[in-house]
């Protein structure tokens, strides 16, 4: 049994020449056009596979000019002569390409013209090979316009946009990240972090990036600075992580936008609210051992630590056993003001001082009855004036009139 | 490994309290807290760590400075294996309506400190976070 | 700190005691001791409690005050409070702690006035 095949085979070796078995090869083979020319160019020989691919039959080719296989315009440029002659030069030529089928539709070619000569090296016609791509062209072309495009959106977009790999370097940048680091886009890629900022900073960077490689999750809302050859800006970036086909964790892809002029907005607020703050609550000493804190504007947490704080500084930097808080100038006196109030108390009466508030106008008082906030572990009166009076008491003093005295 | 920026600090003995109370201060000093923001950072680990001497006999603090481009802060770290609490929320307000003694410790330093969590298992212990923000 | 260095000075019929800056909780838990020790002792009639230099005022610390100046008291005193800091007196208030009614001055010397004055008037009931 094991034997048989092999006699077989090693007697159809012998039974067909090595010719026929070469255009058996030939004909069998369909995925590729294999046809001879003539040294002019004509076609001597035909396979299925150029059926297949070009669309005549070997009856309707054989004889023919091969350039009927070329688009006119290549036509036209001499491209079909001046392929023979570099076959002919350089004894094989190739060439990717448009070619024409039959019914004038156009494909993507991958074309081997080889120059066949005799032993004398006498030319005597040529091999042409060709392959049909268009599919892989076509697959190409889709990716190239796809990258084109996804690139032109990257452009547009004024957000800051970046991949990065494993390693720290840029694969792809916008033009938006390219131009807020003062450099272009080829620059940057290729490029790590460490390259392109100062150390800490790029570390600091590279730090969420491996997180966001790590778990895989976005990271989002960072808020930092970003130091470039134009100077510094503040940057709000989201990250996330950049995947392959399979899933796989491949870098991350940020998203930064450049928040400078936010951020500086923000700080001047700032600026302006602690300064409109010290100014709207001042402690002043009156009277030896007397201070006096107007209140002016609604009182929130933070502000009411703030002067609670300054309060008491004043009283032990003035050695003051009376603060007169002022509310004539609060509009409108809620539970969680009155219970700062109360802390504030509280605290001036741990450092041995006591408060008389004061400017507590009808309104108020209404409010404060209507609430229910117990305030009569305070004294209280309705102006200041008459809390100075209490202070004078508390320290012993009296204020006599001139004329009284005489 | 110990800095003002970061280190630990295990709460064995009484005495542990106060030297806790030396480092967090030397911390908040070094971060930039004002003498009242530091007062109020240096009670809020002192009330804590007694929690980890009293409760769990002992337990280790962690402290690190954060930092964002918008703000910089002090976290501290309370970490005890002791029993745990079983009702975190109870604990929360126990204390404060009485106004003083024991049970203080938890509300008093959340009212001290800007961020507080608190993570704990009956049996397993307990994990006190707080951080202070510098407002700048 | 130890509980030995804790200082009280007898002064004019009153106990001056100087509170150690940042005292541990046996060096707290000693202090009460001292002052009842010494209440007794001297049979005065007021406690003057100088915490000018004291940094940290936790919850067991100002506990120990607060049962301090209670026990004093029940022994026939009256306790001051004085000198305490703008920063303590912002986070004990903060704290949620309560110092009952517990005298204060703002230092040593107006607390020694306040006890004096309080003397003048007479029997306290």
């Amino acid at each position: 049994m094991r034997r048989e095949p092999k006699a077989t085979s090693k007697s159809k070796a012998t039974v067909l020449g090595s010719e026929d078995s070469f255009r058996m090869l030939v004909e069998g083979v369909t995925d590729y056009a294999i046809v001879m020319l003539d040294p002019e160019g004509h076609v001597v020989s035909w396979n299925p596979g150029a059926e297949r691919i070009k669309g005549y039959t070997r009856d309707e080719i054989v004889g023919k000019h091969f350039s009927c296989f070329y688009p006119p315009e290549a036509i036209k440029r001499g491209v079909p002569e001046k392929e023979l002659k570099a076959a002919i030069k350089h004894g094989r030529f190739e060439d990717e390409g448009w070619r024409v089928r039959k019914d004038g539709k156009q494909f993507w070619a991958s074309v081997v013209i080889s120059a066949l000569r005799d032993k004398a090296g006498k030319l005597r016609g040529f091999a042409k090979v060709t392959r049909e791509l268009t599919e892989r062209r076509r697959n190409e072309e889709q990716i190239r316009i796809l990258n084109e495009q996804q690139q032109t959106i990257l452009d547009a977009s004024p957000t800051m946009i970046f991949y990065k790999d494993r390693e720290n370097r840029f694969i792809r940048v916008n033009e938006s990240f390219a131009r807020a680091n003062g450099r272009s886009k080829e620059e940057m890629e290729g490029k790590t972090c460490w390259d392109i900022y100062p150390r800490e900073t790029a570390d600091n960077y590279w730090q969420d990036d491996k997180e966001v490689m790590s778990t895989g999750q976005p990271k989002l809302d960072i808020v930092e600075r970003m130091e470039t050859q134009k100077g510094t800006m503040y940057v709000q970036s989201d990250k996330i992580p950049y995947r392959d086909l399979e899933g796989n964790v491949i870098g991350v892809i940020g998203f930064t936008l450049d928040i400078t002029g936010r951020k500086q907005a923000e700080e001047r607020i700032q600026q302006q609210s602690r300064e409109i703050m010290e100014l709207s609550t001042p402690v002043m000493q009156v009277w030896q051992g007397v201070v006096v804190a107007p209140l002016i504007g609604s009182l929130d947490s933070q502000r009411t630590q703030q002067f609670m704080e300054r309060l008491l500084d004043r009283i032990v930097e003035t050695n003051s056993p009376v603060a007169l808080v002022d509310i004539m100038g609060v509009p409108t006196v809620d539970t969680q003001t009155a219970q700062h109030l109360i802390e504030t108390v509280a605290a001036v009466r741990l450092l041995g001082a006591q408060v008389v508030l004061t400017g507590v106008r009808p309104a108020i008082a209404q409010t404060l009855v209507h609430l229910g906030i117990d305030l009569s572990g305070i004294i209280t009166r309705s102006s200041l004036s008459a809390g100075l009076l209490v202070a004078f008491e508390v320290l012993n003093l009296q204020v006599v009139s001139k004329s009284a005295s005489r | 490994m110990n800095d003002l920026q970061q280190g630990e600090f295990p709460i064995e003995s009484e005495n542990d309290i106060v030297s806790a109370r030396r480092l967090v201060r030397n911390a908040a000093v070094a971060a930039g807290f004002g003498l009242t923001d530091v007062t109020r950072i240096v009670t809020a680990a002192s009330e804590l760590t007694r929690n980890i001497y009293v409760h769990a006999k002992s337990g280790v603090m962690r402290w690190r400075f954060l930092k964002s481009e918008s703000k910089v802060g002090l976290e501290l770290t309370f970490e005890d294996s002791g029993l745990g609490i079983p009702n975190v929320a109870k604990a929360m307000e126990a204390g404060y309506s009485t106004g003083n003694g024991l049970g203080m410790g938890l509300p008093g330093a959340k009212r001290l400190t800007d961020e507080m969590t608190v993570h704990s298992e009956v049996g397993k212990g307990t994990t006190v976070v707080v951080r202070k923000w510098l407002t700048k | 700190m130890s509980a030995e260095s804790i200082s009280v000075i007898k002064l004019r019929g009153l106990l001056l005691v100087t509170v150690p800056a940042d005292p541990d909780d046996r060096t707290v838990s000693a202090l009460q001791e001292r002052v009842l020790e010494a209440m007794a002792e001297h049979e005065s009639g007021g406690l003057v409690l100088d915490i000018s230099t004291v940094q940290t005022l936790d919850s067991f610390f100002a506990r120990t005050v607060v049962e301090t100046v209670q026990m004093v008291s029940l022994m026939g005193g009256r306790t001051v409070l004085a000198g305490m800091r703008a920063n303590v007196a912002v986070t004990v208030t903060q704290l949620g702690l309560s110092m009952g009614n517990t005298l204060t001055a703002l230092d040593v010397d107006r607390a020694i006035d306040m006890l004096n004055a309080e003397a003048s008037k007479g029997l306290r009931v």
